[in-house]
């Protein structure tokens, strides 16, 4: 049983088809690439998979039961962590509050411990704290836990993201454009850390990538999207020399 | 010329201020409880020979509010409230904290090897005494304290929905009320006996004892109330809330001016003076407690990044609605405790009470302090308290002055004066040796 | 029916006033995302303005210097009034804009929320100190008369406010939809951002949407002054709060929507005083409101938008 299934899935916002009859089967430990030109329907793709909206047609199975039409939390807590193609940090947080925020669902001392610092919240809060310092660790910034995230670089933000998307233990890791706006150093870090998550975490990835060297590296299995449709899927071989793929790049860039 | 002018201003206020912190650098190493016992003797000096110092330099009673209100009465005074404020509060304060500070550090150096629960009390135990004994000289001073401790209450509940939650609500007055009411209530009816609700049906010794009781009865009825405001408001993310709660407001408001039987526009007195010092205080201190524990717990971390962005909050696992839900409960709570004590310090409310005035008044204390943070609150609703009892002998004048104020403070600090900052009780007793380490500041960006 | 009649009458008249205020407030938060509570105040000092305007032109004694019959006299009086205290107090409400909106345009909106509600205090204490708490008697503008139509007899008065309420509602409509500035104040409210692209600067704007709404709360001050001839410095309080109410539920930024809320708050408010005693008005006003939001979250006219308070 695949990891993860969605079979034909089409979302309309208003009149506009932004994706149509989209199918996607992962297996635990895969780690696969979405591509596709600016507008294709990508990033809509992955917000319908973790519930932002709600696909208009389809179905979306994980581990066999559907999450389709769940919120969005719910569905993060059954296992699927993300990204964003925007950084969405909070501003005024720390940056270990981020990843332990990332633990919300799993921590557990309820109202009494919210309100009455109770001895569970204590403990609970101390083992948080060590995981979160453990995943800091992973993406290496430990020693950046007490600042504000704003004032960390942008390439340090990413990584802070993506360690708040792990904290949720996640068995899907959704990435949009994990290295958008970085620099090349930046880059072949946010790579290696990818590799050695995927590794460590023993974790699905299922990333959206403009950078070919990236996605070409990285994956597996890619497919690529065109106005919503998958126009093409296999190894990075594959893609590189499809004609379609091609032309879909071609295309839109001699219209550009 | 103002060019000049203004450089040679820019000139005097940096030395100024440079003396200033000069100055204040021989208290940087201070610990909370040497300037407590500083206070302590104070006030045992000031209820010694108060009244014979204030004759001495010319008043005829040791002034109420540190002599503002007296100075503004009677601007002649001017020099003579400042040579007592100087003989009985600064000389001695700022002399016994330089005195002791050795001994304060190696006293909190020792108490940390304590339980923190040991070390609070410690410290609230002298706190309690100092308010007490400086509330005594007057009744006056004595009810702005109680009335400045209920205005950290309700001010710290605000800033759960309006700073922590960042979203704005006007209902807080409402709350207020629906406390107000079922507290009076509950104690009229048993323990008083009056011509609108009868006898009193229990003894009355037992009135303090159940005082608790009809205050937390408050506090769950006004958080019933908010829940009408929560369901229609946090379906969706906008600027509902805030129209809601300001409807929910009159809703409350004119729902009481129509009940006859809670005396309607005229509203209930009588209540019983169960709303002392001490009981004041233990609320307060409860207040303080529980919602800086709540606003630092997870649920508290996920409130904030709810108002930084929603999407990522549940993106991240957290139930967005809920927790803003249980959040705004919890403020209408703590404001439905504060409205129940503030009832019986003031023992007489009517609707007119919990009206437009009062919500200008809460939103100022939670601007004024700064959002996010207890210390902000704490700050707010005192200084806001004290400084709007002192300028009182400016009669109307006062209300343009706040507001000018409140407008500047708008302008040059948006997010209030201690905004965004984290209160942790086990810094505030530690001991503050060389390294200093001042709470992390998380100021807005 | 003659009475139901006259009750529409009532109520129309009684809805203009909050049209006209809501409408100010619903441009402002529609173009600038500002609470600005400081508009009931721009109301009482409209009406405040009005007062002292026409009270001098009376003293004036037009009729006899150039000779006008007293009836013609009147009426340009009403109208150099409503002129003269619109255009004044815009200054006031470009004023309110420069001193405390302008310097919080990159604060968290509730800041700003705050400095509205503190320079309505203000204009509040500033009138009580400066004239004092007795009430003023505005000045009879139109001498009464009472027409009877369809059974139902209906003064000249009410017929006038509601019809130049519902001209200068119009007016603000079509200059928002149709000229060069109407349509940056949309482009305004719907993305901060390009305004300046368009070669106008969003201060400019956001004064001219100050502008015009305490003119029209001038305009409500005066016709309010002309129906019910007492003033006093918090006038301006309920009647603003309420139309803030009305604002929201027109919808974002809607004028027809804000003055169709106007009216309809006059409506329930006068229905609600023949059916039940006055003393529920409020109650059963904000409670239908409370409804009607509930299950039309966006107001009458309103569309879903998703404002950050940005702090
Ligand atoms: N909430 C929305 N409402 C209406 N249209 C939308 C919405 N979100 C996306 N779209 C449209 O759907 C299409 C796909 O957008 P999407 O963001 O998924 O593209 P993308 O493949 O991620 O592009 P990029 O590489 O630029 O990130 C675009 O035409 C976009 O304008
Ligand atoms: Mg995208």
């Amino acid at each position: 049983m695949p990891l993860l299934e969605v079979s034909n899935m089409t979302h309309f916002f208003g009149g506009l088809r932004a994706v149509h009859a989209y199918n996607l089967e992962i297996e635990p430990g895969q780690i696969r690439g979405l591509i596709g030109p600016n507008g294709a329907g990508k990033t809509t793709i992955f917000n319908l998979i973790t519930g932002i909206y709600d696909p208009t047609e389809g179905e979306i199975l994980l581990e066999g039961k559907t999450i389709k039409g769940r919120e969005p939390n719910k569905i993060a807590s059954r296992g699927l962590g993300r990204t964003f193609q925007t950084l969405r940090l909070w501003r005024h947080m720390s940056v270990i509050d981020h990843i332990k925020l990332g633990r919300y669902s799993k921590l557990d001392y309820g109202l009494p411990g919210a309100f009455f610092s109770t001895p569970r919240r204590l403990r609970e809060e101390e083992k948080t704290t060590k995981i979160a310092m453990d995943l800091l660790e992973l993406v290496g910034l430990p020693e950046t836990a007490d600042q504000l995230v704003t004032n960390l670089p942008y390439g340090a933000q990413r990584r802070v993201e993506l360690a708040r998307a792990l904290a949720t233990e996640p068995k899907i890791l959704f990435l949009d454009e994990p290295t958008a706006g970085m620099n090349p150093e930046e880059l072949i870090d946010m790579m290696k850390i990818i590799r050695e998550v995927h590794q460590e975490l023993d974790l699905a990835i299922f990333l959206i990538e403009h950078r070919m060297k990236v996605v070409m590296d990285l994956c597996e299995l890619i497919q690529t999207l065109d106005f919503g449709e998958v126009i093409a899927e296999g190894t990075p071989d594959d893609i590189r020399n499809d004609p379609k793929v091609i032309d879909a790049y071609l295309g839109k860039e001699v219209s550009v | 010329m103002p060019k000049k002018i203004i450089s040679v201003g820019k000139k005097i206020w940096a030395t100024m201020t440079g003396w200033l912190k000069k100055f204040w650098s021989n208290f940087r190493d201070v610990p909370l409880i040497s300037w407590l016992v500083a206070f302590s003797v104070t006030v045992a000096l000031e209820i010694f020979i108060g009244q014979a110092l204030a004759r001495m330099v010319g008043l005829s009673k040791p002034p109420a509010l540190f002599g503002v209100a007296l100075v503004l009465d009677n601007p002649a005074k001017f020099l003579s409230a400042i040579i007592y404020m100087i003989l009985v509060y600064g000389l001695p304060v700022g002399v016994i904290a330089y005195l002791t500070k050795g001994v304060g550090n190696q006293i909190a150096e020792w108490l940390l090897q304590f339980p923190l629960l040991l070390t609070s009390v410690v410290h609230l135990l002298l706190i309690y005494g100092v308010m007490h004994y400086w509330t005594s000289i007057s009744d006056y001073r004595l009810l702005v304290a109680r009335l400045a401790m209920i205005s950290i209450i309700v001010t710290l509940s605000l800033n759960v929905v309006n700073g922590y939650m960042g979203e704005f609500s006007c209902s807080h007055p409402g709350f207020m009320a629906l406390g107000a009411y079922v507290s009076s209530i509950f104690t009229v009816l048993l323990f008083v006996t009056d011509n609108r609700f009868g006898d009193a049906l229990l003894p009355a010794f037992l009135g303090p004892f159940m005082f608790p009781v009809s205050l937390v009865l408050g506090g769950f009825v006004s958080a019933a109330g908010a829940l009408l405001v929560a369901i229609p408001s946090f379906r969706t993310r906008g600027d509902y809330l805030a129209i809601i709660s300001l409807a929910f407001m009159f809703i409350v408001k004119s729902l009481f001016e129509n009940l006859e039987v809670v005396g309607g526009a005229r509203g209930i007195s009588n209540q019983p003076d169960y709303a002392n010092l001490w009981t004041i205080f233990v609320w307060t201190v409860l207040a303080i407690w529980i919602i800086n524990n709540f606003v630092r717990s997870t649920m508290g971390k996920a409130l904030n990044a709810v108002r930084d962005g929603e999407l990522a909050a549940s993106a991240m696992t957290v139930n967005t609605q809920k927790t803003k839900m249980v959040a705004f409960l919890f403020a209408a709570f703590w404001a439905g405790i504060g409205g129940g004590l503030f009832a019986h310090v003031i023992r007489y409310i009517n609707p007119g009470t919990f009206g437009i005035r009062k919500l200008a008044e809460v939103l100022a204390m939670v601007y004024f302090g700064g959002l996010n943070s207890v210390t902000g609150s704490i700050v707010g609703a005192v200084g806001f308290s004290l400084i709007s009892e002192a300028l009182r002998p400016l009669d109307i004048f006062k209300w343009i002055f706040i507001p000018i104020m409140l407008i500047l403070i708008m302008i040059y600090r948006p997010t209030g004066l201690i905004a965004f900052r984290e209160f942790d009780v086990a810094q505030l007793f530690q001991p503050k040796g060389k390294k200093d380490e001042e709470g992390v500041d998380h100021a807005a960006a | 029916m003659d009475v139901f009649l006259q009750q529409l009458m009532n109520a129309l008249q009684w809805g203009s006033f909050y049209a006209l205020i809501a409408i100010g407030y619903s441009m402002v938060y529609g173009v600038l995302m500002l609470f600005n509570f400081a508009h009931g105040d721009i109301f009482m000092v409209g009406a405040y303005i009005g007062f002292f305007v026409s009270s001098g032109l009376l003293a004036l004694n037009l009729g006899s210097v150039i000779g006008l019959s007293t009836g013609v006299e009147l009426g340009l009086v009403l109208v150099l009034t409503l002129i003269i205290s619109m255009l004044l107090n815009s200054i006031v409400g470009m004023g309110v804009e420069r001193i405390g909106y302008r310097p919080l345009r990159e604060a968290p909106r509730a800041s700003a929320a705050i400095t509205g509600l503190m320079i309505g205090i203000i204009l509040e204490t500033a009138n009580l100190a400066l004239l004092g708490p007795q009430r003023r008697s505005f000045p009879e503008l139109i001498p009464t008369t009472t027409i009877t139509i369809a059974g139902a007899s209906v003064t000249n008065k009410k017929i006038l406010i509601v019809i130049v309420s519902l001209v200068l509602a119009l007016l603000v409509h079509q200059f928002v939809q149709r000229t060069k500035w109407g349509m940056a104040m949309r482009a305004m409210a719907y993305d901060y951002v390009v305004v300046p692209l368009m070669g106008i600067s969003s201060d400019r704007i956001a004064l001219m949407t100050f502008a015009i709404g305490s003119a029209l709360a001038a305009a409500a001050g005066i016709l309010f002054g002309i129906a019910y001839p007492v003033l006093d410095p918090n006038m301006g309080i309920l009647f603003g709060w309420k139309a803030f109410v009305a604002a929201i539920l027109g919808g974002r930024g809607s004028i027809l929507g804000a003055a169709l809320a106007g009216f309809l708050l006059g409506f329930i408010e006068i229905f609600v005083t023949m059916i039940f005693p006055s003393t529920m008005r409020n109650l059963i006003a904000f409670g239908i409101i409370l409804i009607i939001l509930t299950f039309r979250p966006h107001g009458f006219f309103g569309e879903p938008f998703s404002a950050q308070l940005r702090l």
